[in-house]
């Protein structure tokens, strides 16, 4: 890795290969994107439209995944506030995806070396994501607001 | 005569195979502290032309550096020190891609890794296997089974390679990923054609469960 970094940073790209080193970043943001379009035509606040979340039929409890769809919806149009009463953390995490996702793309659109994201990185998500469900679904009436 | 030469001969070989076992299980955990502290380098590669060109003054401070190794980590600068290290043992300096380096570690004997170990570039795609087990649990945190049971499936089997390829060194904790995976999956499978026969049955007669 030490030895390649500077061997690949100063030579050219050329588009080609930029483009072949980048295309899973930007499939991954066409998938995204078809995601979005399908929100906006099916609107996920529809009950059932989407299916029906089998945790919270058998438990009650939201999952913290629970308003993700409702919550990108609402922000297809525009509609912040909505969004953030749907699913916070989802909201506050998509910025940070869509940084990381132009980052890598940068870098291989450079012909630099992008090896898996960090181990950290999963290890600091599933935590935040637990925290979240076990918060959102305490009964304590100052965080019912993370509640979609 | 015979007799004491006979056990001997069984005697001999288990003794190394044995003692490399426990040298591969010490290995592990001292590399598990690696992955976070290498995931820090990408972001860093944005600075790699001015790192680069401090490496002439990075050279004359390089034995009191390499006793430094751990708070190198986070400082660009430490970066022009690996590459000579790498030179003096590998004679490929000009080969760049890091793969050629790592496979070639793996095919031969293992004693090398350690020495690489301490700048975490041993095991470059550790952090595979972690995403598929972190998908992998994440499919029961998060109640959308499919959409983290197949990416950890898909990376499991990539971390596998990985370490099949000497990359590696947590193959165990990505085939736990995949199971993970797998099972997310199928539950999502289940939970599908429980949705049809509801819906057969008569529709969604109950409350808020929208996603």
């Amino acid at each position: 890795m030490a030895t390649s970094r500077p061997v690949t940073a100063v030579a050219p790209v050329r588009p080609a290969d930029g483009l072949r080193a980048a295309r899973g970043s930007l499939s991954a943001a066409a998938a995204a994107g078809a995601g979005v379009l399908l929100l906006l035509v099916r609107d996920p606040h529809t009950l059932g439209s989407y299916g029906i979340c089998p945790l919270r039929l058998l438990t009650g409890w939201s999952c913290p995944a629970c308003g993700a769809l409702r919550a990108t919806a609402d922000l297809a149009h525009l509609d912040l506030a909505a969004a953030w009463s749907s699913n916070p953390l989802w909201v506050a995490l998509i910025p940070v995806v869509v940084v990381v996702w132009a980052v890598r793309l940068t870098r291989q659109w450079r012909g630099r070396p992008t090896g898996p994201l960090p181990a950290w990185l999963a290890w600091s998500g599933l935590t935040l994501v637990v925290a979240f469900g076990v918060l959102r679904n305490l009964p304590v009436p100052a965080l019912t607001w993370m509640l979609p | 005569m015979s007799t004491p030469d006979e056990p001997r001969d069984p005697f001999a070989p288990p003794p190394p195979d044995p003692a490399q076992p426990p040298a591969y299980g010490q290995q592990p955990p001292a590399y598990g502290q690696q992955p976070p502290a290498y995931g820090q380098q990408p972001p860093a590669y944005g600075q790699q032309p001015p790192a680069y060109g401090q490496q002439p003054p990075a050279y004359g401070q390089q034995p009191p550096a390499y006793g430094q190794q751990p708070p190198a980590y986070g400082q660009q600068p430490a970066y022009g020190q690996p590459v000579p290290g790498y030179g003096q043992q590998l004679p490929a300096y000009g080969q760049a891609p890091a793969g050629s380096q790592v496979p070639a570690y793996g095919a031969g004997p293992y004693p090398p890794p350690p020495a690489y170990g301490a700048y975490g570039a041993v095991y470059p795609k550790n952090a595979l296997a972690v995403w598929s087990l972190v998908l992998g649990i994440a499919s029961f945190v998060l109640s959308c089974l499919l959409l983290t049971g197949i990416p950890a499936v898909i990376l499991g089997r990539q971390a596998q390679k990985a370490a099949d390829e000497g990359l590696a060194d947590n193959r165990t904790m990505a085939t736990i990923g995949i199971v993970l995976g797998w099972v997310a999956i199928g539950l999502s499978a289940l939970g599908l054609v429980v949705v049809v026969i509801v819906l057969a049955a008569g529709g969604f007669t109950y409350g808020s469960t929208s996603y």
